[in-house]
């Protein structure tokens, strides 16, 4: 098949070849003449200070060309206090600012040497002096000291703890373990120093504008003269929405030994050092008329955050705009422990509180005996219960009725625990998602080329998703040319402004942007035409007719005020059978459908692929990921593969994955919402239902492994 | 990781010679042996590489069938003679690590691999069985992947194999060569319960070798089945695994071999629930009888108790399958 | 097995050394490098000079062909065949994703055989050979399963995907993709944490089925 050629399900990837040839390269895979290694040291005390390291036997390993620690580490700039200010109480995280050590694994040393393994070994010949402190690393023991974080963390609509006076109610406890965002790619760079104040890196990130600008804050250098480059990414999934240590560290050391120095993260560093999603403690108190009208919901959280950065994602924002329930009250509280601070991870907030509140929704559903889908249409918001405003765009209704018919719903028995097929139980389970549908602003320059080639610029990055094939996509149309003849640039942050990829908002921004440029592009030739231009002219022939190499603009695009006046959200629903093992706990996905109502879907072949990741990821999230700390010695100790599951392709079925398909009037001229959250958010709910389902088994602590199935005391096939 | 001396062993008695030494390893698909030294749990001043010894054949012989130390665990698994021999091996053989560790990882060093224990693995941590006498993490630490049977207070750990659970269920033969000529012992008692000297996994002496494995002819093709409970469906270690082969005959069981993984230091073979089944009719009261036997002795720790369930249930639905009852 | 044609082969002879550095350098000199050293850089160590001077000896020279070209470097015995690809050779198609042997993404194959190059040192491959993903196509012409992934859209962010690929390759060619179920088994050593799994399956089977010489 050609690159980037269409068939009826949409565009195959533009940078599909590079991939499948191994000729993509990701950022540890370029080298600048002169390029060295480096390999970073952790501590492996959790809270306290460094009183010496002994560096010497690294120092005087073959190759080693640096060692560099918080006692020899050049002054970063961008560290320091303003003057005649105090230091901030928090804050970013700071590389070898001090001897202070905050978690397990923070860098101490980084080591540089002439080959990889050299500067590895070199590093595992450091020797550390610490003086430790009590650490605190347990969620669970010291939900009491937690704190309502300064930017936000309550809200109250109708009347406090309403649910208590309903005729049916239930209150639960629902917990998440810290997940890992685990993307294959583990995260690297190469910095190469080109004159004192002026840097190229080639650096795993989300936002090459974003790392630019940090970059340069930190090291107190003019923005234009930090070179971000980052064309591939091997996902990230949030992991590289922000600058690390391990960044810092390859800038500094490439500075000390004066040549380019690649750092590649080990995949144990990845559980430390890039962050993660919260281990989350959330309750919920859920009261309904007899009939299913929900009374009142109180949606407490409490959430892991670091000791040096209070990390809010907001996990009770679900419950406030999803059902109209006339009483909503929530709560967030933050907990600082002795670990790294976590980051946004694959619908951040969302995904968490999905979990809880769709479970919630689930078990009143039993109480009522209700269909779980009859239940939440019952409580269907046609407006923005919290805020009161339209909502832009929300066809979930219609999202429950195609995702009930392709998985067969009717065929769930609403009694749990009651199907039995050849030794296995089997169960049916939905779970919904919702996340804000954003549209930042961006910048793209159109390039009509004297060939007809359309050359397309903007310094978003792609993780994965296929933003650029998205990008094609949309210019395609726009200016009615086939997708063979658009080039789409990225990943450079000399290129026009385009913000970081997350929150779901890309396609609405960017692809705004490059719809813009077209359209003004587009008006340019019809200028030169006069008014007899056509529809789709022959750009390559108006060139020459006029005698222009090219013709190009440069267009910033925003969302107007539209984005004020309504509530503009992305809505998905999970569906999923599975068959459980009585005796043994073992879950198998039998089967997933998936529909999203992200508005007018503008790449179906790769947004398919982007609903189905996101669903594994939510299978993921369901049965087996969790990071798991010895609170002893305040250490993950399965920082590995091995230890922490992700699922592999045995453990996922076909998956279906449906769009609504309908624009979304307000958000932007091609009427498209996000997708990338709603993949995942309500998937670890529905799973948890389908298990229910299965077995009458109430699992709420996520992950569902076998010992928590074949330990919960429910007794299968009797009504609870 | 530490520098080492590569050498290539060109024969068995080069290999031994050069094993006899301090400091030297063995080397042969390094799937375990590799990611223990990158972690610097193992640090040998020397590797013999003896991937090109003559030790990879698989042959029947008289009286059963011979596996060489040097075969590819892919290799065996695909094996006609073993698949119709041994069919449970095959079985347990494909339940383990992934396609890609299979087609390096050999016999031999399948039964060499050493525990998947966090505590070992990390060399931050407190581990009697990396460093004599610094502790046991796991002890009061995250042993929910830890031992049930055999443990002690020096050891919790368990052995990571699924192939050496299928041999140990199959009265496989280890043969070992040391400098003074060839052994042969049980493969029962080839790997060691940790007692006071966790460091030390099975009773191969300094200097020796694994030559090759061999498996006595049986009747068990027919009825044997490798059941493995993991947190994932594939390339996960076993939470437990059963190996269950039975020997029947009109409905009644005349011979039942029976091993567990993941919940010993050592393949943990069922002596007693075997017998209990001898003799009894094929049914699922017959298993959970015999389960419940095997389960004599188990104890576990703060995050294992699960094991005490699921290693019955396991063992029962082991026996249902091996039995064609599932 | 071709190690025995090769003069640069470490021998298998085995000298005793007392464990010191110089000693182990005196034996790496003695058993592999000998015929490359110049005279007084060996005089040089065994006068116990520098530790740094000594680390020129701790290569070993290694000849692996990879994608039908041969290669004669000198190696550490501790470089794995990942990072000589990616580092030595510039063969960056092979990715890093654990280099513990636990997601796949290192996958080549070694005499046509798919294993873990993460875990395999450099030197245990001399004299063999190596396909990486760099080596399928047959110049612009794509592998089938190459042309598969691409239009079942079997990746996302394309990190695992030449993991994927050759283990696919080597999926069918074992005779392990008979069926959806075999295939999610016998592809369960790459993760893929984008999840694109379903895909992935649907791209096997197609050319499975669709019966090209893989």
């Amino acid at each position: 098949m050609k690159e980037g050629a269409t068939n009826k399900n949409g565009l195959s990837r533009v940078d599909g070849r590079l991939k499948v040839t191994g000729a993509a390269r990701y950022s540890a895979e370029f080298t600048p003449a002169g390029m060295v290694y480096g390999v970073l040291a952790g501590s492996t005390i959790t809270k306290g200070s460094l009183k010496s390291i002994d560096t010497k036997a690294a120092e005087r390993a073959p190759g080693v060309l640096a060692v560099i620690t918080n006692f020899n580490c050049p002054k970063i700039p961008g560290y320091q206090p303003e003057p005649g200010k105090p230091e901030p109480a928090k804050g970013t995280y700071k590389l070898f600012y001090n001897n202070k050590i905050l978690f397990n694994g923070q860098p101490i040393a980084v080591v540089v040497a002439d080959t990889f393994e050299r500067a590895l070994y070199a590093a595992s010949l450091i020797k550390a002096q610490y003086s430790a402190d009590k650490h605190i690393t347990s969620l669970k023991d010291n939900r009491d000291k937690g704190f309502a974080p300064g930017d936000g963390s309550e809200s109250k609509r109708g009347t406090m703890d309403a649910w208590k006076t309903a005729p049916l109610k239930l209150e639960q406890e629902y917990v998440i373990p810290s997940e890992v965002h685990s993307p294959m790619e583990l995260h690297a760079i190469i910095a190469r120093w080109d004159a004192a104040d002026k840097l190229t890196v080639w650096d795993k990130t989300q936002g090459v504008k974003d790392t630019q600008d940090n970059i340069a804050k930190i090291f107190n250098i003019p923005k234009d003269n930090v070179q971000v480059n980052s064309k591939f990414v091997g996902g990230a999934f949030g992991s590289a929405l922000q600058v690390w240590q391990h960044e810092v560290a390859a800038i500094v050391a490439a500075k000390v030994v004066k040549r380019p120095v690649k750092l590649m993260l080990a995949r144990a560093d990845m559980f430390t050092s890039v962050g993660y999603r919260p281990h989350t403690w959330q309750k919920i108190g859920i009261g309904a008329t007899k009939d299913g009208k929900l009374v009142g919901i109180t949606h407490e959280a409490n959430g892991q955050t670091s000791t040096y950065e209070d990390f809010n994602e907001g996990p009770t924002r679900v419950t406030q705009s999803t059902y109209a329930c006339p009483n909503v009250n929530t709560t967030y509280k933050l907990t600082a422990l002795d670990i790294g601070s976590p980051t946004w991870m694959r619908g951040p907030g969302e995904a968490t509180g999905a979990f809880a509140l769709e479970s919630a929704l689930d078990e009143l559903s039993y109480m009522l005996n209700i269909d779980p889908i009859e239940l939440r249409l019952k409580n269907y918001a046609e407006t923005d219960p919290e805020s009161g405003k339209p909502f832009s765009s929300k066809y979930l209704n219609e999202a429950y009725k195609l995702g009930a018919d392709k998985i067969g719903w009717s065929d769930r028995n609403p009694k749990a625990g009651a199907v039995k097929k050849n030794g296995w139980l089997e169960g049916y389970g939905m779970g919904g998602g919702m996340f804000g549908a954003y549209r930042d602003q961006a910048t793209c320059r159109a390039v009509m080329m004297a060939d007809g080639t359309l050359l397309l610029q903007t310094a978003v990055s792609d993780i994965g998703p296929g933003t650029g094939t998205a990008m094609v996509s949309i210019a395609s149309e726009a200016m009615g040319i086939p997708a063979e003849k658009i080039k789409f640039e990225m990943g450079d942050s000399s290129l026009p402004y385009a913000p970081q990829q997350g929150g779901s908002s890309i396609t609405a921004t960017v692809g705004s942007a490059v719809n813009d440029a077209c359209k003004e592009l587009k008006e340019k030739f019809q200028k030169l035409m006069g008014n007899g231009g056509t529809d789709n002219p022959d750009y390559a022939k108006i060139l020459k007719d006029h005698n222009l190499p090219k013709l190009e603009v440069t267009t910033a695009s925003k969302g107007g005020e539209d984005m004020q006046k309504y509530a503009m959200y992305s809505w998905s629903v999970h569906f999923v059978k599975v068959k459980v093992h009585p005796s043994t706990g073992v879950v198998k996905i039998d089967k997933v459908v998936c529909v999203a109502d992200s508005g007018h879907i503008v790449s179906p072949k790769t947004a398919r692929s982007q609903i189905v990741g996101g669903a594994i990821g939510g299978i993921g999230m369901a049965l087996m990921e969790e990071v798991v700390i010895d609170h002893r010695y305040g250490k993950v100790v399965n920082n590995n593969f091995a230890d922490y599951h992700v699922p592999v392709s045995a453990d996922i079925p076909q998956i279906e994955a449906l769009f609504v398909n309908k624009p979304d009037p307000y958000i932007n001229a091609m009427g498209a919402k996000g997708m990338g959250e709603i993949a995942l958010i309500g998937m670890a709910g529905a799973v948890a239902n389908a298990v229910y389902n299965a077995t009458g088994k109430r699992i709420r602590e996520l992950p569902i492994t076998p010992d928590k199935l074949i330990q919960s005391n429910a007794v299968v096939g009797v009504d609870s | 990781m530490k520098q080492f001396q590569y050498v290539r062993a060109s024969t068995q008695q080069g290999a031994l010679e050069a094993i006899n030494k301090p400091g030297a390893k063995i080397i042969a698909g390094g799937t375990n042996l590799v990611d223990l030294m990158k972690r610097g749990v193992t640090a040998p001043d020397k590797l013999v590489d003896i991937n090109h010894l003559p030790l990879k054949g698989i042959a029947a012989t008289k009286t059963g069938l011979h596996i060489g130390a040097l075969a590819l665990n892919s290799v065996v698994s695909e094996n006609n003679l073993v698949v119709q021999k041994q069919p449970l091996l095959s079985m347990a053989l494909k339940a383990g690590a992934s396609p890609q560790l299979r087609n390096m990882a050999t016999v031999g060093g399948n039964m060499m691999q050493r525990t998947r224990c966090t505590y070992f693995y990390d060399t931050t941590m407190p581990c009697n069985k990396r460093e004599p006498g610094s502790g046991c993490g796991a002890m009061g630490g995250i042993n929910r992947m830890h031992a049930i049977f055999g443990a002690s207070p020096q050891c919790i750990a368990v052995h990571p194999s699924d192939m050496c659970v299928g041999l140990a269920a199959l009265d496989a033969i280890v043969v070992i060569a040391g400098r003074k000529g060839e052994r042969r012992i049980a493969f029962t008692d080839f790997h060691r319960l940790p007692g006071d000297h966790p460091e030390s996994d099975n009773h191969l002496a300094n200097g020796e070798m694994i030559i090759s494995v061999e498996i006595p002819d049986n009747n068990f093709a027919k009825n044997s089945y490798y059941l493995k409970v993991r947190d994932r469906q594939s390339y996960a270690f076993a939470l437990v695994s059963v190996a269950a082969a039975l020997d029947i005959e009109n409905g009644t069981i005349r011979k039942a071999r029976l091993a567990m993984g993941g919940v010993a230091h050592k393949p943990w073979r069922l002596f007693e629930a075997e017998k209990a089944l001898i003799g009894k009719p094929v049914s699922e009261d017959s298993f959970k009888q015999a389960a419940e036997i095997a389960m004599s002795g188990a104890k576990a720790y703060e995050y294992n108790a699960f094991k005490l369930k699921l290693a019955p249930a396991t063992i029962t639905e082991a026996l249902k399958h091996a039995a064609g009852l599932v | 097995m071709a190690s025995k044609n090769s003069s640069n082969e470490p021998e298998s002879e085995v000298r005793v050394t007392d464990g010191t550095r110089r000693d182990f350098l005196k034996q790496s000199t003695l058993l592999t490098a000998i015929a490359l050293t110049p005279a007084p850089l060996v005089k040089a160590a065994e006068n116990g000079w520098d530790e740094k001077i000594a680390a020129v000896y701790e290569k070993v020279p290694v000849s692996i062909e990879v994608n039908g070209v041969k290669h004669q470097l000198s190696v550490e015995p501790r470089a794995t065949l990942l990072d000589i690809l990616r580092e030595q050779l510039d063969l960056t198609g092979t990715k890093k994703g654990c280099d513990h042997g636990q997601c796949g993404a290192c996958t080549v194959h070694v005499d046509g055989h798919r294993i873990n190059s993460c875990l395999t040192l450099g030197v245990m491959t001399s004299g063999r050979k190596v396909t990486t993903i760099e080596g399928l196509a047959k110049g612009e012409q794509l592998h089938p399963m190459q042309e598969a992934f691409l239009k079942h859209d079997g990746f996302q962010c394309g990190y695992c995907t030449p993991g994927q690929i050759m283990s696919a390759v080597a999926c069918i060619r074992e005779g392990h993709a008979n069926s959806e179920g075999e295939i999610r088994e016998y592809m369960s050593g790459n993760i893929c944490r984008c999840g694109a799994y379903p895909n992935i399956v649907n791209a096997i089977q197609e050319v499975k089925e669709g019966g090209q010489e893989v």
